[in-house]
């Protein structure tokens, strides 16, 4: 397995307030999350495919001997499906999950870019747009120079629908 | 003698080292002290125990916080434990005893610290708040005390059987001894007082002076009870931070306790018996116990978890450079030495890994051991305990998950099997039945037996309430085996009248569904009249199955062993199919379903033609079906993992697990599987 494949090393932009965010990419646009929601960044590996699991579920992976499961974000945004490069990189997260628990899941991007910090001045409230994109998952947007980098609210990309979905299929987790 | 003096100096450096708030130090000590106490009455050591006696009261005095000036007492200490070591090292048996032995306080062990033995006992029958500095000493004086309380409940059961047995008395003084001291510094009144005039009895006790015996024994018990229900309110208190909680029926209990010690209620020993007892007590106290001896340390099970995972993710990193540099290496042989003597290591760490979660069955046992003598005394039954194979070793997840069948099993045993005294007298019997508890390895699984001399299971009777039930139909032909497992049925008791142990018809079925659960089986032999015996086979661990690795397209899944039956390549003529969808296999004349698992995965197979693919004949208790699978790779353990909340459970599927290239596989749940396919309800 392959460890923190970064293409080139993370840069952080200390500064006395403001919150620290990831940014990646997906295709053109930058998004940003919350930098102590990450666990760590591997590169794509190999998928276990599980069956009956929403399409945006690709799978379960081994991260050390611990069996995560990997969320696409293009498939969850309903983005088109690009080819894996070099450069697709599962991020580890830890999101609290139903009732208040822990849990680690991954989550492929197209690329990682820096870690940024972001002063509260500079982050605006997402614009509506009406019942074509859903908002409410998004902190807010970010603006770094002229550039705009989406902030995600991961634990709520993550647990939604996902969670009422899964509520569906899901009856008690299984013990090891 | 070299003993001794080793002994001494190892105190001399203890208490040299010990501050009066260092506790554990000065338990030690005090622990020691006592021994040197106990030591034969010769006459050259006498003054050598007299001393020590004195110096175990200041010990014991300081750990309680009775003196004054606690620094200047442990001072007196020092010096008292120096000068002991005076006495041997110049082998001079009558040297004067020094002033600061003499100081200490002489007091008669009966009577040991006055205003602590009367205490007025409702003063403290009120709620204590624990301080926020105290709360991690006090989590620790919680699982420790339920350690020494458990500990004292098995020794009082030895007594019980040997009322002669100083060691097991010894044992449950250390244990309330040792409650009493962390109690008392961490000012847990109620505990303290219980502790104390407990251990005054045992004191008497284990001095010869009462026997514990009958209604002292049960005393002791019930104090040990108290205690426990004590140590839980205190973990109560300590987990939501609210105050102590008293439990005014202590009081009484400590009356009880005082009362018996006074020697009301108790047996009076003969002075003759009572010397013979301290000939017999005196060596039995300078051998080390057992409990000393063993050093252990605590560490978090999720520590734990990690290591093993973490040595797991090793095993495979490790399989996976053998593999990958076996081509490079034909022409290395020192590499290829030393990376097969890496992967020995590596296998050795892991098995040593595993061997951590191994706890013996012991503790198991002698919950039972306590909860079958209550039952006989209830009943009004006489029933020996055998406890065989303690120390088999088995998953501590599985010993958890294993205590309330086993309750349930020898609850069973002990008030429907094991019948009253004079029926078992009329029967040819001994007056007392024999309960047998029996752990030990068999062929890759741990086995436990729960036996009894009882009645056994009447058949016929068995077979009537099934058929009044309507689990059987009237007039089928069943075989023994078949019979016997109706006991397992929820809501069939063959127990004529319910009593408040058992007998109500639940249990049996819980048993079987909790076994089953761990991924065990059990079995019932019986003789009607002569007893019964049920038998529990489980896995060594919870954490690893046998699993059969088959590959459909590119992805790989894992069958339980425990559920396939066989495997085949079908011929043509075996293949039926209704309306070309439902598809069937005759496998030995029994036609059985055909579900194809990538259609219900959606996957793509390499072939669709099942006489091209192989066929896995599997079962789930009664329903057997196939499997269409492309082809098989192999058996092999596996670790089971769950898929994580990210995923939750899916149908068909029970865990996944980390195959040796490093990916992950999905373990198959075939009873989900025919849920799946034959389209009953799931969730």
């Amino acid at each position: 397995m392959s460890t923190a494949t970064l293409s080139k090393p993370i840069k952080s932009s200390a500064t006395t307030s403001g919150e620290k965010y990831l940014t990646f990419a997906l295709g053109n646009e930058e998004y940003g999350l919350e930098i102590l929601k990450v666990r760590e960044i591997i590169g794509y590996m190999e998928i276990t495919a599980v069956p009956r699991t929403p399409s945006h579920v690709k799978g379960v992976i081994n991260l050390r001997g611990q069996v995560i499961s990997v969320v696409d974000l293009r498939t969850k945004f309903q983005m088109k499906e690009v080819e894996k490069t070099e450069a697709t990189c599962i991020i580890v997260v830890e999101i609290t999950g139903i009732a208040g628990r822990k849990l680690s899941t991954g989550i492929i991007v197209d690329r990682v870019s820096e870690v940024l910090n972001i002063l509260p001045d500079n982050i605006e409230p997402a614009p509506e747009f009406g019942g074509a994109v859903n908002t409410d998952f998004i902190l807010g947007m970010g603006k770094i120079g002229k550039s705009v980098k989406i902030l995600l609210d991961i634990d709520k990309v993550l647990t939604r629908e996902e969670q009422t979905h899964l509520a569906e299929i899901t009856g008690e987790t299984q013990p090891v | 003698m070299n003993v001794l003096s080793e002994k001494i100096n190892d105190l001399v450096t203890q208490a040299a080292g010990s501050r009066p708030d260092d506790l554990q130090t000065l338990a030690n000590i005090h622990t020691q002290l006592q021994s040197l106490s106990a030591l034969p009455a010769t006459e050259s050591l006498t003054e050598l125990r007299s001393s020590s006696n004195r110096l175990e009261k200041l010990a014991e005095q300081i750990v309680l916080r009775e003196v004054e000036d606690a620094e200047a007492s442990l001072w007196q200490l020092t010096r008292g434990i120096a000068e002991l070591q005076l006495l041997l090292t110049n082998d001079h048996p009558s040297l004067p005893i020094t002033p600061s032995i003499a100081a200490a306080p002489a007091t008669d062990p009966v009577s040991v610290s006055p205003p602590v033995a009367q205490p007025p006992t409702h003063t403290f029958c009120e709620d204590q708040i624990l301080s926020p500095d105290d709360l991690p000493l006090v989590q620790d004086f919680v699982s420790e005390s339920y350690t020494h309380i458990s500990t004292a409940e098995a020794s009082i059961l030895r007594v019980e059987d040997n009322p002669a047995d100083i060691e097991a008395i010894n044992c449950i003084f250390r244990a309330f001894h040792t409650v009493k001291g962390v109690a008392g510094f961490l000012n847990l009144k109620q505990i303290g007082f219980l502790a104390h005039s407990s251990e005054n009895l045992l004191d008497l006790a284990r001095k010869g002076k009462i026997q514990l015996q009958g209604s002292t024994l049960d005393i002791v018990l019930a104090a040990t009870d108290a205690m426990k229900e004590l140590v839980a309110r205190v973990a109560h208190a300590a987990q939501n931070q609210s105050p102590v909680v008293a439990d005014p029926s202590v009081a009484a209990l400590i009356d009880r306790v005082e009362a018996c010690a006074r020697g009301e209620n108790s047996n009076a020993v003969n002075p003759l018996t009572q010397r013979v007892k301290e000939n017999t007590s005196a060596p039995a106290a300078i051998t080390p116990t057992a409990h000393t001896a063993e050093s252990t340390i605590k560490v978090a099970t999720d520590r734990l978890d990690n290591l093993i995972n973490t040595v797991g993710e090793l095993v495979i990193a490790q399989a996976m450079v053998a593999q990958d540099s076996s081509a490079i290496l034909t022409g290395e042989p020192r590499i290829a030495r030393n990376l097969s003597h890496m992967g020995k290591i590596t296998r050795e760490l892991q098995e040593l890994s595993m061997s951590m979660r191994m706890v013996p069955i012991q503790g198991t046992f002698q919950k039972m051991a306590r909860l079958v003598r209550d039952l006989a005394k209830k009943s009004g039954k006489e029933i020996d305990l055998a406890l065989v194979g303690g120390d088999t070793e088995l998953d501590r997840n599985l010993v958890e998950a294993i205590t309330d069948p086993l309750v349930h099993m020898v609850r069973n045993s002990a008030d429907h099997g094991v019948e009253m005294p004079d029926q078992r007298e009329k029967n040819g019997k001994p007056r007392a039945g024999r309960v047998q508890l029996k752990a030990y390895h068999h062929s890759g699984s741990i086995v436990i037996e729960i036996s009894d001399d009882g009645r056994g299971l009447n058949k016929e009777k068995l077979l009537k309430k099934a058929i009044a039930a309507g689990i059987v139909a009237e007039g089928a032909a069943l075989s023994e085996a078949d019979i016997f497992k109706l006991v397992f049925h929820a809501g069939l008791s063959t127990a004529e009248k319910v009593t408040d142990v058992s007998g109500r018809g639940v249990g049996m079925d819980v048993v079987k569904k909790n076994v089953e659960s761990l991924r065990g089986k059990i079995d019932i032999a019986s003789v009607e009249g002569q007893g019964a015996t049920f038998t529990i086979r489980l896995p060594l661990t919870l954490a690893v199955i046998d699993g059969l690795v088959v590959k459909i397209g590119t992805a790989r899944y894992i069958l339980p062993i425990l559920s396939v039956e066989q495997s085949l390549r079908p011929q043509a003529d075996q293949l039926s199919s209704i309306q070309d969808r439902g598809e069937m296999v005759m496998v030995r004349d029994t036609l059985l379903p055909l579900y194809r698992l990538h259609r219900l995965f959606n996957v793509t197979p390499t072939t669709e033609d099942p006489t091209a693919a192989l066929v896995v004949v599997v079962q789930d208790d009664t329903r057997r079906c196939c499997l269409l699978v492309d082809e098989l790779i192999g058996q092999q353990q596996v670790v089971i993992k769950s898929l994580g909340d990210g995923v939750g459970k899916i149908a068909g599927v029970s865990g996944g697990a980390i195959l040796g290239d490093g990916n992950v596989s999905l373990i198959l749940d075939v009873a989900g599987i025919i849920d799946l396919a034959s389209g009953s309800p799931i969730c």
